[in-house]
């Protein structure tokens, strides 16, 4: 069961979500999947400023994101890791 | 005299390929910039067996396409300068991720060594890497080090030898895009093959890159001469 | 065939591929590739189904906490200096007791001349450089240690939503902080940036940033007319050069070069042990670059100021009579109103262009004495007050960034407007901050 898709800044802490789209511009998307985030994969938020950059967890690797790319990348709750 | 032989260095940034760059030449490499950009180019010289190799560190890059200076850079020396050997640097404890950047090297069809490097980390995590298993699947060889205990230095450095003597054969990496991708590829593979670019390119190659909508490949276009 | 007839088909294809998928062909690219990797993985990678949770997570968690992360990142830069400053002190003692040992020794040799230029000249203003070398090289080994075990990065992350207030973002943050070593490489770490105009921006004002260069200056100063409270006033010009690069920022952003910044997105390398090796090869590719200097640039700057320092023939040696003095007076009024117009403090600051640490070299070869009583000679000889000497040391800290920073500006943006521009803009803004420190100050 997945519930409502949403920015990934609204994502709650912790919790493994899946992305859905990314809906950015060529240049963004393709930076993004290039190093390995496009629709379908998994990801986890490992922290999140206020206001501020998202970190996430990204198979393994830890990748920052500015708040303005962060709230472009759509994801749905996962319902087990 | 020794044979001359020039090995590129690729790899994602924070692979540490900069280690593995300083294990390689230690206090033998000068810089420069590339041409025409501002973008450091690292070489340096080492002597090992007979040939006398060169070994450049291109720019950490996560993908080859013309999406930043630094990629345009790593691709075109692929490319262009026709490297006798291109060492991938993967982090090991990062294989997927890795892989992207290597699969694309690998589809080039240019001789690539895989340095499986940070196997301590990988160990660490419990991965379990099934190495020769990997190196039949990707048609190339894989080489595991620690680059920062300088452990597997001496292994790839008698694998680029092997490489470079053709006593371990690559081949191109072919990767099945799906049946209506792959008919779109092998129609421009038949328009670009009749033409003066398939001499120095790979046309399925190029097709790939043409799909991907790739500038810099747009732009040697030109090249074109009618046949 | 010609390249329309290639580029044409390629077009339908991409369009032929969009109407059955809906998605451009280069998602699809990608989504194959992935999906041979994945597949490849099952077949050679056996991982415990969750990676643990590692130790960087657990560091992270501290490092990187919304309300902790930059407090920590304020109480790191404070240990940095705490560190150099610390360990730097009693080495600089024992080499500034061996260069005025040396000074006094060669000081006899004949003829006169000659022994002028060993002991004014070379062991003056040299050594009052070479002084220097510790804290410059112990702040290196810090950087080297920030930068090795990966604390860099996550400082990029905390500045994040700072440098987003001025138009930047974090990636902005890292040449910064490298610029606290050397502006050279500052400015060269700014190629990591992605948006022309972030990058351009981040150039300009990296020269705001203290480098080790100014050190000299500040523990010279500071410690000559600040006794008390000497580590914070020399922090406070690390302070003032982060504000005034704060606003250039703002100002840059949405007047020089509007536009949207681009999105911060960078890999965080997993925390590592540094090295020993690592962080001294690191140091001394930092560190050589001021030997050289010193060895070249400024073992030369020195020569000639103690050339006209002693011409014309006869005059006593560094009076205002001799070139150097001339030279001075002629510069000496547009620093009047900073409060240090005499021709000495001209003079150095005009050589000082070529590299900052030649401004306290330039000082030993005209009081002709090493670093340990120059802050004396300037307050008994030039009158100086601490007012002035704060007002002094805020215009070398903001003034024409050195010569090989105005070359890197230049190699960086590949044109000569922007290091003209730079060179304009730092000294104006020098002038101005000095001026109104000294005049403000008086009246008070």
């Amino acid at each position: 069961m997945t519930s409502n898709v949403m920015p990934l800044t609204m994502a709650s802490y912790g919790k493994p979500v899946t992305v859905v789209n990314i809906r950015a511009g060529f240049g963004l998307q393709k930076r993004l999947s290039d190093m390995g985030l496009l629709p379908g994969t998994k990801i986890r938020i490992v922290n999140s400023q206020r206001a501020g950059p998202v970190l996430i967890d990204l198979k393994g690797t830890r990748l920052a994101l500015g708040r303005g790319a962060a709230q472009k990348i759509m994801v749905t709750e996962t319902q087990d890791g | 005299m020794d044979k001359k032989m020039t090995v590129a260095l690729a790899g994602n940034p924070n692979a540490g390929k900069t280690t593995l760059f300083n294990n390689l030449t230690g206090a033998h490499q000068h810089v420069g910039n590339w041409p025409g950009v501002t973008v450091e180019k690292k070489e340096g010289n080492l002597n090992h067996k007979g040939y006398s190799i060169t070994v450049v560190d291109l720019p950490g890059v996560y993908s080859l396409t013309a999406y930043s200076p630094d990629e345009v850079i790593a691709m075109d020396f692929i490319v262009e300068e026709k490297p006798d050997v291109v060492v991938d640097i993967v982090d090991a404890s990062n294989l997927e991720r890795n892989l992207y950047l290597a699969v694309q090297i690998l589809e080039m069809g240019v001789p690539v060594i895989i340095a499986l490097n940070m196997m301590d980390q990988a160990e660490s995590k419990k991965h379990l890497i099934d190495i020769p298993t990997l190196s039949h699947l990707i048609g190339a060889p894989v080489v595991p080090m620690t680059a920062n205990r300088n452990e597997g230095t001496e292994e790839l450095l008698a694998e680029i030898v092997k490489v470079a003597k053709g006593e371990v054969e690559t081949r191109e990496l072919r990767i099945e895009y799906g049946r209506e991708v792959e008919e779109e590829i092998a129609k421009l593979e038949q328009i670009i093959s009749p033409t003066s670019l398939a001499l120095k390119y790979p046309p399925r190659w190029l097709a790939v890159k043409l799909l991907e909508g790739d500038k810099e490949i747009i732009g040697k276009l030109k090249e074109v001469d009618v046949e | 065939m010609n390249k329309e007839d290639i580029l044409r088909a390629t077009d339908a294809s991409i369009a032929h591929l969009k109407n059955i998928y809906g998605d451009e062909s280069e998602t699809l690219i990608a989504d194959a590739r992935y999906g041979f990797i994945s597949g490849l993985l099952k077949d050679v990678l056996k991982k415990p189904p969750v990676d643990r949770v590692t130790v960087s997570d657990k560091i992270d968690k501290v490092i990187v906490n919304r309300w902790a992360g930059i407090p920590i990142f304020m109480a790191i830069m404070y240990g940095v200096f705490q560190f150099t400053f610390t360990l730097s002190a009693p080495l600089m003692g024992l080499i500034d007791r061996g260069f005025g040992w040396l000074g006094g020794q060669v000081a006899t040799v004949s003829p006169n001349w000659l022994g002028s230029l060993l002991a004014d000249g070379i062991v003056g203003g040299l050594g009052s450089v070479i002084t220097f070398v510790p804290p410059i090289f112990l702040l290196f080994i810090a950087l080297s240690v920030l930068e090795d075990c990966g604390y860099m990065a996550r400082a990029a992350f905390v500045m994040d939503r700072v440098m987003h207030k001025v138009g930047l973002h974090g990636r902005s943050f890292i040449p910064m902080i490298i610029g606290f070593g050397c502006n050279v490489p500052g400015i060269m770490a700014c190629r990591t940036i992605e948006n022309p105009k972030d990058r351009l921006t981040t150039i300009m004002i990296n020269p705001f940033m203290s480098c080790g260069a100014r050190l000299p200056i500040f523990i010279l100063l500071a410690g000559a007319f600040f006794t008390q409270n000497q580590g914070l006033v020399v922090f406070s010009m690390y302070l003032i050069g982060i504000i005034v690069a704060i606003i250039m920022a703002l100002v840059f952003r949405k007047w020089i070069l509007p536009g949207p910044s681009g999105h911060f997105v960078m890999e965080l390398p997993p925390y590592r042990r540094p090295t020993v090796s690592g962080v001294l090869t690191h140091m001394w590719e930092r560190g050589r670059l001021f030997l050289i200097k010193a060895g070249t640039v400024i073992f030369g700057v020195v020569i000639l100021i103690w050339l006209l320092s002693s011409m014309p023939w006869g005059i006593e040696y560094a009076s205002a009579e001799s070139w150097i003095g001339q030279i001075g007076s002629f510069l000496a009024p547009i620093f009047g109103p900073c409060g240090f117009g005499q021709w000495q403090a001209a003079v150095s600051l005009f050589f000082g262009f070529l590299a900052k640490e030649v401004v306290v070299g330039t000082m030993g070869t005209i009081f002709a004495v090493d670093e340990g009583i120059l802050g004396g000679a300037l307050a008994t000889q030039l009158g100086w007050t601490p007012l002035v000497a704060y007002a002094f040391m805020v215009f070398c800290l903001l003034y024409v960034p050195c010569v090989a920073s105005l070359g890197a500006i230049r190699g960086e943006t590949n044109s000569w407007k922007w290091p003209v521009i730079s060179l304009l803009y730092t000294t104006a803004i020098a002038w101005i901050a000095a001026t109104l420190i000294y005049q403000i100050g008086s009246l008070l």
